[in-house]
């Protein structure tokens, strides 16, 4: 079977490359105008003003109305359905696969117990630990440390006075 | 239409089964790693029954879907970091 016969580049790869810009900078632009202040607002208006304009333009490419717009989507029809909405579908079946995916491995890291996890450390030594012993011992360190660079500049400078 | 949908759909999930389940497998430990473990042999499992039982490589129409997939993706990269491209510079 040679199966190159009857790939649709066009109708397939590229129309969903262009709905996926579309789909993004429609998202992103909704979400940037929204949260966004000042130049970032106007930005997220932008991507938004573009991001419906490429989707206006993908449905008159695919279904035809406008004369001036070519319908380069080819809507031919395939087993009686859009070669556009098959690819539509398709695409939006694999995502909604990825992410039912996505959802039953979260469901079940969260259901299984990792906990055992935090057994390699050793939490019994942290509970030993006496927290003012400790900073005690740090600042006695810390004032023999000063002590003992005081006293070497002591004997500095009466080097340099004999 | 429901046999692009089904078989679409068991793609996506046998995806990210393999892919999240090679990751868990490596960067996992103890439990987690074994729980990795198992997401890859669903991932595999799906992906025998697809290509043996459903036998959707044979079908044009089937590539044709994939097509529409990783167009779309790329597709939606695309507008990502055409976006982040305008936030950055602004």
């Amino acid at each position: 079977m040679d199966m190159t016969s009857n790939f649709e580049l066009m109708e397939f790869f590229v129309s969903m490359l262009i709905v996926g810009i579309g789909v993004a900078l429609l998202a992103t632009g909704l979400f940037t105008s929204y949260f966004g202040a000042g130049k970032s607002q106007k930005i997220g208006f932008a991507l938004l003003f573009l991001g419906a304009i490429i989707l206006t333009l993908t449905y008159f490419m695919a279904f035809g109305g406008i004369d001036a717009i070519p319908t380069l989507f080819d809507a031919k029809e395939v087993d009686g359905d859009l070669k556009f909405m098959n690819a539509l579908i398709s695409g939006v079946a694999a995502l909604g696969g990825m992410i039912i995916g996505m959802f039953a491995i979260l469901f079940v890291l969260m259901k299984v117990d990792t906990v055992d996890d935090l057994e390699d450390l050793d939490l019994e030594d942290l509970e030993d630990l006496d927290l003012d012993e400790e900073l005690k011992k740090l600042e006695e360190e810390l004032n023999q440390a000063d002590d003992s660079g005081e006293a070497e500049n002591n004997s500095e400078n009466s080097e340099d006075e004999k | 239409m429901m046999d692009i949908v089904i078989s679409m759909g068991l793609v996506g999930i046998m995806l990210s089964m393999l892919g999240m389940g090679l990751l868990i497998a490596y960067y996992g430990s103890s439990k987690t790693r074994n729980v990795g473990f198992l997401f890859l042999i669903i991932g595999v499992g799906l992906a025998y029954y697809l290509t043996m039982e459903v036998t959707p490589w044979e079908e044009v129409a089937f590539w044709n879907g994939m097509l529409a997939f990783i167009g779309g993706i790329i597709g939606g990269i695309i507008g990502i970091i055409v976006f982040l491209i305008a936030i950055i510079k602004s």
